[in-house]
């Protein structure tokens, strides 16, 4: 079999033609050499195709794995002819018209190169994080647009039209949880106001503009003064400080569940440590620190019990402070060891006369009926062991006790007695004489006996006098004013309730007092055994709020020093 | 005519060689700690009422000196495309950038006051801490890696290794025409799928588990015990030129690698930065948007 066997090469338009006669039993197409038509290259198997001449003209044939098309379509085994278009590999092959004396022509044509392996290979790598199509510029856009829009510009659009960030200050707050409350909080806001924390513009009422007071006033209108209101003394450097001082000026929110209140001794120092100079009116003493700077305390006595005038002296006094009660007393003489028989001989403790209150922080008044009835009763004739006169009111007692007698008199010696009085008086010991059954008669026994036991009532051993002070100005049946201090330190407050562990003997010397003049409460030194300095590392640390507090209600409302609303 | 001396004027420009750690005996460092020390005195200094925070006069001072210091050190991102200007003076901005960069950690965190919720404040913070982290990271791959790329290229540039594996390519293709078809799908299996590079993971790992050219020498292997003796001398050749192609390949992928590692970072520095930039923007707002 022989075929003409021609090879194209294109450069650009020019077509370069290369001929052979291929001669053999069979026409082979392969990469091999001893291919009577060899295709060089390894994308073709060695013998790739075999063309056979047949009876029925000439037939091409697969030989490896592979494929072969002609004429667009994949086969085996087929009959060919002059036109056929067959691929091997990258190789195209057309049949024409074999000249006279030749079986087959067929041109041979490299259709698929395998280009240039440099550039192909480059253009294969991708090398550089920058060809992995990752862009820092575009990364960073959309990071930069994402959080804008995330972090500003959504909670400022949700501030702006005011969803779930309405005033509010009901209970329960009204509106869910909310974005901007959680996002753009700069801090844990206090546990008193978590409840409407996510409503921003319950306080924050304008954009760009500081809380104003009239946000915390919706609900605090009730809030205490810390001085107070001097009519035409609005000059005073420190009332214009507190003007001037808006709420959030002391109470920062945002700063931690339990700091709204500020409790650093320095906000309180910063004015009262030069008190005396910035306001010299003041009756207030200058205040550096706890302990160190702080005066001995200055308790409130009674100066007189009759108009209830109290002072106030330093404990370090000289004179000793000396209280005024109009009352004879002796602690000592009640907390005696032995005890007293009307309480079986036990030993009286502080508790049996000092109640605390509900709150624990302070004690009830004391009063008669409360702590003194009980051993002290007013009884005042041994015949009528069941009367007993009121307490409180001199007065009354007098006509009480007359009353007493005068209903005597009536009933056992009225007119038209039952029996005229014998000549000689006989009577029990303790028992009553009876009334005189004339008129005069039993209204000189009354005077008599009302004399008698008001003398008995009124004894300084047995009666009034044994625990009260005469008030000889308005006569000798009458007892001066009492006034009974419960409170000593008026501006501070203490919590007995805190210090319940500690015995009363550690601050009250009271086993040891034997008067009613003296004052038990302790100084500062007994306070500070336990307490130190806010920083203190090994006593309780205390600041200037532990003891006093800034707003106090019995100076009327902040409102009035707020003459300027902030 | 002023005349000028060559030699004095090129002494006075910094070395080209010198690191951006070291430059100018380490000024920049030095101005970092000075400025992280003010910062710690201020924080110290300054004792509001309640713990320290950012609301402070010494969180506002310490807060505007980090904003401050972020947008310069952004600016650096811009400043260094200016390869003309004056590229003694980018080493100092660098150097500046590095140094300053990391005393950014120290201002920024006593700007906190060390008070962090799950708001855009701490999220401002952390973004912060996230682009110093991979600058950082930044710093010591650049300080690492290079010396490991010199080392790894034997003196080549990748264009000439590129260069050679094509070559190599080529002549695998010559000599593979006159051996089997198996070895043939082989070569060619490994001419045509020359993998270097790729995804990113791949150019971060260095990994090619599916290396066509590591296939084709484990079965050149197993098929030239039962080669015709005629192609034995072409199987060996295709073995020589395999192994060298895998040589050049693991030294390219490599090289690859340790870029991608000296590049990687920025890939997070860049847009993190940019969050960074619109999260304090956020933060900025926000405080003074609702006093």
């Amino acid at each position: 079999m022989q075929a003409e066997v021609t090879f194209l090469t294109r450069r650009g338009a020019a077509v370069m033609r290369k001929s052979h006669t291929a001669t053999g039993e069979t026409i082979r197409f392969g990469r091999g050499t001893g291919n009577e038509v060899p295709l060089p290259d390894i994308r073709v198997e060695l013998t790739a195709a075999v063309l056979r001449q047949r009876s029925d003209g000439l037939s091409i044939e697969r030989l490896g794995d592979s494929l072969l098309r002609v004429n667009g379509g994949t086969t085996g085994a087929t009959v060919v002819g002059p036109g056929d278009e067959i691929l091997i590999g990258p190789y195209k092959i057309v049949l024409s018209s074999p000249p006279d004396g030749l079986d087959a022509a067929l041109s041979v044509e490299l259709v698929q190169g395998v280009g240039d392996s440099l550039q192909r290979l480059m253009a294969e790598s991708r090398i550089g994080l920058d060809q992995t199509g990752l862009s820092k510029r575009r990364t960073s856009w959309m990071l930069f647009a994402a959080l804008t829009i995330l972090c500003l510009v959504v909670p400022i659009v949700l501030y702006s039209i005011g969803a779930g960030v309405k005033p509010s200050t009901s209970v329960p707050a009204d509106g869910n949880s909310t974005f901007l409350g959680i996002a753009w909080s700069p801090g844990e806001i206090s546990n008193s106001h978590r409840y409407f924390a996510q409503n921003c513009a319950t306080c924050h009422q304008s954009a760009f503009a500081l809380v104003k007071d009239s946000a915390c006033l919706t609900c605090h209108s009730q809030i205490g003064n810390h001085v107070e209101s001097a009519a035409g003394s609005d000059g005073d450097p420190v009332r214009q400080r507190l003007q001037a001082t808006r709420c959030a000026g002391c109470h920062e929110e945002h700063r931690g569940l339990r700091t709204l209140v500020i409790r650093e001794g320095a906000l309180c120092v910063g004015c009262h440590r030069s008190l005396t100079e910035m306001m010299p009116r003041s009756v207030l003493r200058d205040v550096r620190g706890f302990p160190d700077g702080h005066p001995q305390f200055r308790v409130s006595v009674v100066a007189d019990a009759r108009t209830r005038r109290l002072t106030r002296v330093d404990l370090d006094a000289q004179p000793k402070p000396a209280d005024h009660p109009n009352l004879v007393f002796s602690h000592a003489a009640h907390l005696v060891p032995e005890g007293f028989p009307a309480l079986g001989y036990k030993p009286m403790v502080c508790a049996e006369c000092h109640t605390p209150e509900a709150s624990g922080q302070g004690f009830l008044a004391i009063t008669y009926k409360g702590q003194c009835h009980e051993c002290h009763a007013q009884k005042f004739d041994a015949a009528l062991p069941g009367k007993e006169v009121s307490h409180g009111d001199d007065e009354r007692v007098i006509a009480e006790v007359e009353g007493f007698y005068a209903s005597i008199a009536l009933k056992e010696g009225g007119p038209g007695g039952s029996a005229p009085a014998p000549e000689i008086e006989r009577r029990l010991p303790d028992s009553l004489s009876p009334p005189p059954s004339d008129p005069a008669g039993r209204r000189a026994w009354v005077r008599q006996q009302t004399t008698r036991a008001l003398g008995i009532i009124f004894d300084e051993k047995r009666g009034c006098f044994y625990c009260h002070v005469p008030d000889p100005a308005r006569g000798q049946f009458h007892v001066a004013p009492v006034l009974i201090l419960t409170r000593f330190l008026l501006p501070a407050r203490f919590d007995h309730a805190k210090h319940a562990p500690i015995e009363c003997d550690h601050c009250h010397d009271a086993r040891h007092s034997q008067a009613s003049n003296d004052v038990l409460v302790p100084g500062i030194a007994t306070c500070v055994t336990c307490h130190g300095a806010e920083t203190a590392s090994f006593k309780a640390r205390s600041t200037c709020t532990s003891c006093h507090v800034f707003h106090r209600q019995e100076l009327g409302q902040m409102r009035q020093v707020m003459a300027v609303e902030k | 005519m002023t005349v000028t001396d060559p030699a004095a004027a090129l002494s006075r420009r910094p070395s080209r060689h010198e690191s951006f750690l070291v430059y100018a005996r380490f000024r920049y460092l030095k101005i970092a700690c000075a400025a992280a020390s003010v910062s710690l005195l201020l924080y110290l200094v300054d004792s509001p009422y309640g713990s320290r925070y950012g609301g402070s006069w010494a969180g506002y001072t310490l807060g505007t000196a980090g904003a401050l210091l972020i947008l310069w050190l952004m600016w650096f991102g811009y400043r260094k495309r200016l390869y003309l200007k004056d590229q003694g003076n980018l080493v100092a901005w660098l150097s500046a950038h590095v140094y300053l960069g990391l005393s950014l950690l120290v201002i920024a965190t006593l700007h906190t006051g060390f008070h962090f919720g799950w708001n855009i404040h701490t999220l401002a913070y952390a973004l912060m801490c996230l682009v110093i982290a991979s600058g950082a990271f930044g710093v010591f791959s650049y300080v690492r890696y290079p010396r490991f790329m010199t080392e790894n290229r034997h003196g080549t540039t990748m264009p000439q290794m590129l260069s050679r594996i094509a070559t190599l390519n080529d002549q695998l293709r010559s000599v593979a025409i006159s051996v089997d078809d198996r070895t043939t799908a082989l070569v060619k299996f490994t001419v045509e799928t020359t993998s270097i590079g790729g995804s990113f993971w791949r150019q971060l790992s260095g990994r090619y588990p599916n290396c066509a050219t590591a296939a084709a020498l484990t079965g050149i292997t197993e098929i030239r015990a039962n080669t015709a003796p005629e192609l034995a001398a072409a199987m060996r050749q295709l073995r020589v030129l395999l192994d060298e192609k895998a040589q050049l390949l693991m030294r390219a992928r490599q090289d690859i690698r340790y870029k991608a590692i000296m590049d990687i970072w920025l890939y997070f520095h860049v847009p993190l930065s940019f969050a960074l930039l619109a999260a304090l923007l956020a933060h900025i707002v926000a405080v003074f948007y609702l006093l």
